[in-house]
């Protein structure tokens, strides 16, 4: 089979992968190599769905033994099929590296003939990759089932591993993908995480040691295939944060391609909106400090699809409102709708000169469309109504934030991060 | 009113801030243009760009002020604004005054805008990181267009060198004739105008409508936003983008 038609099938049935990011390794090039690693991550394109596009995403094959109700390349669908050689693939990298058209390799595959065999196919590509001097990034999923040394080999040539977690539920599992078992995810999870550790304990006595998944491991979900409500689903990727030091939890929202009796009716709407609203919700967990039981409950399990899940919050706790600007400390700070991490380090810094008023905050370039409900300044409220949470909420509904802007690879980090990165790449250039 | 006239360098511009200094005049323009009509009522001095001169006061922003101070201003320098030397030297003066501290100042007119070209320019060089497409030319030579709004060719060539260390490459800004030449693990930036449209190879084409093909195939169709994907990628980048012309 030609190699074109390969990529167009390999990379057709890679596109619902969600995590694609580059961020969080540095690897250094070698003498006569090829590539680097970039901690803040770099976006190389942007795809007609908006999606950034970062890594050379592709399966390695699609002919897959199993049968995942959700999955187009399950067994019983009727759809062609490819797998790739492992020198193909590495061409395929080298080649768009060099044009500087991709960061580096997202490499997945389905499971083809067995979890083992699929899992040593994707081991000899990665390594040579490595022998070749490929220095960039690559992201390797590993394949639920396959054996412990297998996963643990793979760590020694990437930078990322991920095992989908797929579903946020056992039963869930068992009714859609029942040939994975919570059993063949959770394992090699805290195979990995063991893996890191004892790599970072290894490190810190020799130097030598080479590095196991610098960047550690991400996981992914499929939103809205099983009835689960959002606070199940948030407290499960609180749990994976704690449990396995996971980097990222990505959420994708299932786009229904089969009439089956057990999912979404092939009608249904992929549901963006609410996997937007967890991701800001992922992103209140990691950054702001809050934590699942906060932001919902068993009365309200699900996010308001109206209001980001901040301003969510901020409107059931209305009695900690208004926050003066000029004394709340950073971690209230960060807690009001509309202000970010970086607004408000800068509001920390720029107070120690002078008290802050209304206008000071516009010229610090802070937000206020949102946030002057929340505040006084210098005593004095700006928001122009009553502090109650159903008159704000009816003026924050009047001018809805635009959903179409869905995340975008800033989002994905808080801009104090990037703009550190950014300047400690810097350092040194100058 | 006086006005300074410069060579277009970031070495001359600190010259000009040194010599203000010792001549104790604050000027009311910092400049490289020729002027179409000279005033009668303006005085010009003209600047001679001196390396001991500028080592001094390079020396001083970093010690007296701060070396993000320096990085700022070398940034804003390089967004090419009309008037950006006035207001990195008035920036200096205030720093000269306060010292490491006027990071701090930022409701601070002046502060806020070299700040603000600063971050246009940094912003760009990220993109830009991202965007430029190299072709490969004969014996393996890479070659890249690009038509940045800013001076950023001397902030991408650093990544360049340590990314596609073993490789020759060229990156080439069209808008202000300049390139970046790449080879024998060393980087310079010099004039280059090229007469004739550079010609790809056979391979070259394949690895290209791979790419597109790619690009196309990695895209959700239930999922499509092309106003979020252009919000992203400005249009202005996509004369260069391979994935963007077929
Ligand atoms: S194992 Fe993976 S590729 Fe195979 S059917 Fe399940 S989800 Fe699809």
């Amino acid at each position: 089979m030609e190699i074109l038609t390969k990529l167009q099938i390999l990379s057709d049935a890679a596109k619902y992968d969600v995590s694609c990011s580059s961020s969080g390794s540095t690897r250094k090039n070698s003498k006569g190599g090829l590539g680097n690693a970039a901690v803040s991550g770099i976006c190389h394109s942007w795809s007609e769905d908006g999606r950034c596009i970062s890594l050379f995403k592709i399966l390695f094959s699609n002919e897959c033994i199993y049968n995942c109700a959700y999955c187009s390349s399950k067994i019983t669908n009727d759809v062609r099929r490819a797998t790739f050689t492992p020198e193909e693939v590495v061409s395929l990298t080298m080649n768009f590296y060099k044009r500087n058209y991709i960061e580096g390799l997202f490499l997945s595959s389905a499971v083809y003939k067995s979890p083992d065999y699929t899992m040593e196919l994707l081991i000899k590509t990665v390594q040579m990759l490595r022998e070749n001097k490929f220095n960039g990034y690559i992201h390797l999923k590993g394949i639920p089932g396959a054996d412990n040394t297998l996963i643990n080999r793979a760590g020694l040539y990437v930078d990322r591993m991920s095992v989908n977690i797929e579903l946020p539920s056992e039963a869930s599992l068992q009714a859609l993908a029942p040939q994975k078992k919570k059993e063949s995810i959770i394992k090699p999870m805290s195979l990995i995480k063991n893996g890191i550790i004892q790599n970072k304990e290894e490190k810190m006595n020799y130097r030598k040691t080479p590095s196991f998944l610098p960047a550690g491991q991400t996981t992914q979900l499929i939103v809205g295939a099983s009835p689960e409500p959002d606070l199940n689903i948030l407290k499960l990727s609180e749990g994976l944060y704690k449990r396995f030091t996971m980097k990222r939890v990505y959420y994708s929202a299932y786009i229904p391609v089969f009439e089956s009796s057990t999912l979404p009716s092939i009608q249904t709407k992929p549901p963006l909106l609410r996997e937007h609203r967890l991701y800001q919700a992922d992103w209140l967990l990691r950054f702001y400090g809050f934590n699942a039981d906060e932001l919902l409950n068993s009365n309200n399990p699900n996010f308001d699809l109206e209001l980001d899940p901040k301003c969510f919050w901020a409107l059931e706790n209305i009695h900690i409102f208004p926050l003066e600007v000029n004394k709340a400390d950073y971690t209230e700070l960060i807690r009001v709708p509309g202000i970010g991490i970086r607004s408000a380090m800068k509001i920390v810094t720029a107070r120690r000169m002078s008290k802050l008023d209304y206008e000071d905050l516009k010229k610090l370039g802070v937000v206020l469309k949102r946030a002057k409900y929340f505040i006084t300044c210098k005593g004095k409220y700006y928001g122009g109504i009553s502090i109650n949470p159903i008159s704000i909420k009816q003026v924050l509904l009047d001018r809805p934030e635009s959903y179409s802007t869905q995340l975008s690879i800033f989002d994905m980090f808080p801009d104090s991060l990037v703009r550190k990165e950014a300047s400690s790449n810097i350092t040194g250039e100058f | 009113m006086i006005v300074y006239v410069y060579d277009g360098t970031f070495e001359g511009l600190l010259t000009s801030i040194y010599d203000s200094f010792y001549r104790k005049e604050i000027p009311t323009r910092i400049t490289y243009m020729q002027e179409e009509q000279k005033d009668f009522l303006t005085t010009y001095i003209n600047i001679t760009t001196d390396e001991v001169k500028f080592n001094k006061v390079y020396n001083a922003i970093k010690d007296k002020i701060s070396y993000h101070s320096l990085q700022n201003i070398y940034y804003a320098f390089l967004s090419e604004q009309k008037d950006c030397e006035i207001a990195i030297y008035n920036y200096l003066r205030l720093g000269f005054k306060i010292g490491k501290s006027i990071d701090g100042y930022l409701s601070n007119n002046n502060v806020l805008i070299i700040n603000d070209f600063s971050r246009k320019v940094q912003k760009e060089r990220h993109a830009m990181l991202g965007l430029i497409r190299f072709m490969e030319l004969d014996k393996g030579l890479l070659y890249a267009k690009i038509q940045p709004k800013y001076n950023i060719l001397s902030l991408v060539s650093p990544h360049f060198e340590k990314r596609l260390a073993s490789e020759n490459w060229v990156i080439h800004d069209e808008n202000r004739n300049k390139a970046s030449i790449y080879t024998d693990g060393e980087w310079y930036i010099t004039e280059l105008k090229l007469e004739n449209e550079i010609e790809i190879s056979n391979k070259e084409k394949l690895f290209q409508s791979l790419w597109q093909n790619y690009f196309h195939s990695i895209s959700i169709k239930e999922r499509k936003n092309l106003k979020l994907q252009q919000q992203n990628m400005p249009k202005r980048y996509w004369v260069n983008l391979i994935e963007k012309n077929m």
